[in-house]
């Protein structure tokens, strides 16, 4: 059954792209029903496998010696994975009918998500190292072709190629992860990695260990890869909830979280783990404090939230780590649908234009302020539980300098929060023409306002879950009142909630801080150059082409140096053949 | 003895035919080489493929470059390569001192074992490298004519080339790129 | 280094290799097209011999000669193209000589 339920998962969204890019972009209604038929079925069909996790392998495909086998796990991280991806990537293509209404090319847009959601979901169930590469790769390229969608936009498509070179510098680390695998240990299964992990050199193992380090860094944007995803945002709204917010970002923590029983013996990279999650989250959110786009902002909260993952993975906690990766993935989704349906209503992604929308669009404004408040951290949502478990984890096996700044972020993010939600729905308008939000916009965003306040309480089920199908990680399971509990009594919940509300009235009391302010000016100069690392892309860019144009002088393009060359490659063969063969 | 005097024979000429700044020199000495390759071959108990060597080395190779710089032409020769000649030498020399290095211990000659006749080896062994080498004729004849064949269409396209640009040219229609907004700046209030 | 100057494998051995040598020569010295063509054609000698030798030396000589008469016909073929093609060169581009032709645009 988990072998059938697998199959129609993935299958079945790129059966969906095959039609809908079939279909032509004749009949818009038709694409738009038929991706969000496939879309939905996916969604069911991870939804009730659920219900049927395991630690075996379901599915075992054999693709020849030297590429192992294709295998696919139901195991409880990969499920719950799978159903965020699917659940999430249906409800942004039913979004997509109002928000891509009257667009081109909806045939490739369509097929594109399609796609990703089926490779999203090929990624986090797949048991082979070789073949995570391979659908790590497929959603890099997908997430590419729709942050270039609109690819007359000379911004859209240099976002797409940063993102693009960005995020395969790290899936280079992971495939020559993957292959240092094979050499040692004869086999591409992530269980036989989890088993045998040590039984590979130690040097080996740290390479692998902080080559997949590299590789999620700049797979989930975090420091110092960080720069692509708010350049990322020029991709349709839809794309941004889905691939850079809910599932492709995740990936990389996932990653980490998938071989954390492997790696964590290895000197230095549970730190090295913790500190990257740290600086992502400070650094992301100053400049979350400071920009005037409103994708801009969610984005570096992407960053920010993503940071706090990655920082409990690094103390130790893969269940915080996950628990908030849900939460996150559903009220991220939130913000970035409601940001897409003022932005469509408003047509600019200015915040200096907006204000006094809370009016004129009550829903999205009830719903906008419901994912702020989980973004923030305030009970009961769905984000405060799982905040707290990760500050609560940090404190616990952490250094305490690294608890009190994740505290002080968490203050950063009800400021910028607050921020945000008060330039867009509160202040005087600035606003003169809106349009209405359609139907399909709301009924996507309603179902996940109602998981946000909910999803909190499903903290035992999730644990149980991730615990019973990961048997290396070896997870304890609690049930959700004793973690809720735990949550609620423990002191760290406490100073995290006085540093929030600090945040909040931070941002109330504004202009009675102008002396902070002057103060912070040189720090709002540095996150406004986003810290340098835009310099740095600028300076690395500029090297690269100018190597290239010194290398272009090498091309003289008469063949007898042509030749030449030919020979000296000969002489090299030779020498190391008779280097081989006489040592 | 004789092999030496052969192989330095050999040598001498292929060194005539880099050298000499005629073509038809060249093309005679290359004839040259090939009476001699085809000597040493026999001498190294492959009369067959001695024979083949000399007809097509000596015989159809010459008459074809004849036929070659017949219709080309001579040209004035310049005698400077492209490439340093310090840099030539020493990438040669390099090259055959490390292939000798590696051929020169394994090069000895056993007795001769019984074994297949030529003619069971080629037709039967080998007979797939015999329609290999049918195959490269035909494409070879398909080649030479293609090429050669080509100068009628040559001329006809020249005349072609020669009505067209009398013709007077129209402008290109003007290009419109579409307005966007334009990135939002992160200007301190 | 008697051995070596008497042994006929060896003399053929360091005949191969002279031609080779000039072979390899002429790839980088000479400018003009067609006297290209004519250097492909001592490699190519070269690497009869040597098809030989090698044949000769594992006791499978028919074996050597089967390959090398086959490698006679490509090489045949290649001079054949190789002249037609400097023929046309010299029709469209006015020159055979290789400096001139690589600054040659269109």
């Amino acid at each position: 059954m988990a072998a059938l339920l697998i199959t129609l998962v993935i299958a079945l969204p790129w059966l969906g792209a095959l039609l809908v890019w079939l279909v032509r972009d004749r009949d818009e209604n038709l694409q738009h029903s038929l991706a969000l038929l496939f879309s939905g079925a996916s969604g069911l069909a991870s939804l009730v496998l659920l219900a049927f996790t395991g630690s075996e392998v379901v599915i075992r495909v054999p693709v020849g010696a030297y590429f192992g086998d294709l295998t696919f796990i139901p195991d409880g991280l990969g499920v719950f994975l799978a159903a965020v991806a699917a659940v999430i990537g249906s409800l942004a293509v039913h979004f997509s009918r109002d928000y891509m209404h009257g667009e081109a090319q909806l045939g490739r847009y369509y097929a594109l998500v399609l796609i990703f959601i089926g490779a999203m979901a090929a990624l986090v169930l797949t048991g082979s190292l070789f073949f995570l590469f391979i659908f790590w790769e497929i959603t890099a390229l997908c997430s590419y072709a729709l942050i270039s969608f609109d690819n007359d936009n000379p911004r859209a498509v240099a976002g797409g190629i940063k993102a693009l070179l960005i995020t395969s510098v790290g899936g280079l680390g992971l495939l020559a992860g993957a292959l240092l695998v094979y050499s040692y240990l004869g086999s591409y299964e992530i269980s036989t990695v989890l088993e045998r992990s040590g039984e590979l050199p130690a040097p080996a193992l740290a390479v692998l260990a902080f080559g997949a380090l590299i590789a999620a860094a700049a797979k989930s944007a975090q420091v110092p890869f960080q720069t692509w995803l708010p350049d990322a945002m020029e991709a349709p709204t839809p794309v941004s909830a889905l691939i850079h917010a809910a599932t492709m970002v995740n990936a990389g923590v996932y990653l980490l979280a998938r071989f954390f029983p492997a790696f964590a013996p290895v000197p230095g990279w549970t730190f090295a783990v913790m500190l990257v999650g740290l600086l992502s989250a400070l650094l992301a959110a100053l400049m979350a404090c400071t920009t005037y786009d409103l994708k801009r902002v969610l984005a570096y909260s992407t960053i920010s939230q993503l940071g706090y993952m990655v920082y409990a993975i690094g103390a130790g906690s893969v269940l915080a780590s996950q628990f908030h990766l849900f939460s996150h993935a559903v009220f991220k989704a939130l913000l970035f649908l409601g940001a897409g349906a003022v932005i469509h209503s408003v047509g600019t992604r200015d915040m200096r234009a907006m204000g006094g929308l809370g009016q004129k669009m009550p829903f999205v404004r009830n719903v906008f302020i419901t994912g702020a408040l989980a973004l923030a951290g305030l009970p009961p949502l769905n984000g405060f539980w799982s905040k707290e478990l990760i500050l609560e984890a940090g404190l616990h096996s952490g250094p305490v300098w690294a608890f009190a700044l994740m505290l002080l972020v968490a203050g950063l993010t009800a400021f910028y929060t607050f921020r945000t939600v008060w330039m867009v729905f509160f202040t005087p308008s600035r606003v003169s023409e809106v349009h209405t939000v359609g139907a399909a916009m709301k009924t996507a965003l309603a179902p996940l306002a109602l998981a946000a306040l909910v999803s909190g309480f499903l903290a035992g089920p999730f644990d149980a879950l991730l615990s019973n199908s990961l048997p290396f990680h070896q997870l304890h399971a609690e049930s959700t009142g004793a973690l809720l509990l735990e949550v609620l009594s423990a002191p760290a919940t406490l100073l995290a909630l006085a540093v929030i509300a600090a945040g909040l009235a931070a941002w109330h009391f504004r202009s009675a801080l102008t002396g902070l302010q002057a103060l912070a000016a040189p720090l709002q100069r540095a996150a406004s150059e986003s810290f340098g690392f835009e310099w740095l892309n600028h300076q690395i860019v500029a090297f690269v082409q100018g190597f290239a144009g010194f290398l272009r002088r090498s091309q003289s393009g008469q063949i007898s140096w042509n030749l030449a060359g030919i020979i000296g490659g000969l002489l090299v063969v030779l020498v190391i053949l008779l280097w081989a063969v006489q040592v | 003895m004789l092999d030496w005097l052969l192989v330095i024979a050999a040598i001498l000429c292929a060194l005539q035919v880099v050298r000499s700044p005629r073509l038809l020199s060249s093309a005679l000495w290359l004839a040259g080489v090939s009476a001699l390759v085809s000597i040493l071959l026999y001498r190294l108990g492959a009369p067959e493929v001695a024979v083949i060597e000399l007809s097509v080395g000596a015989g159809l190779v010459t008459v074809l470059f004849v036929f070659a710089f017949n219709i080309v032409g001579e040209e004035g020769q310049t005698a400077a390569s492209l490439i340093p000649r310090p840099l030539i030498w020493g990438l040669v020399l390099l090259a055959a001192a490390l292939l000798g290095w590696y051929t020169l211990p394994v090069a000895s000659f056993p007795d001769r074992a019984a074994e297949p006749s030529f003619a069971v080896v080629l037709w039967e062994q080998r007979g797939l490298d015999v329609l290999v080498q049918v195959a490269l004729i035909f494409s070879g004849v398909m080649g030479l004519t293609g090429l050669l064949g080509g100068v009628h269409q040559l001329r006809k396209d020249q005349a072609l080339q020669e009505t067209v640009s009398s013709l007077p040219e129209s402008p290109p229609p003007p290009l419109s790129t579409p307005e966007y907004e334009p990135a939002i700046e992160e200007v301190q209030v | 280094m008697n051995a070596l100057l008497s042994d006929p494998a060896s003399i053929l051995v360091i005949g191969m290799l002279g031609l080779l040598g000039v072979g390899f020569y002429g790839l980088l010295a000479v400018r003009n097209l067609i006297k290209m063509v004519a250097v492909l054609q001592i490699l190519i000698k070269a690497a009869v011999l040597a098809l030989v030798l090698a044949g000769r030396a594992s006791g499978q000589v028919n074996l050597g000669q089967s390959l090398a008469a086959t490698v006679i016909v490509a090489d045949t073929v290649v001079a054949v193209i190789g002249l037609a093609l400097a023929v046309q060169v010299r029709r469209r581009c006015g020159t055979l000589d290789l400096k001139k032709l690589s600054q040659l645009r269109g």
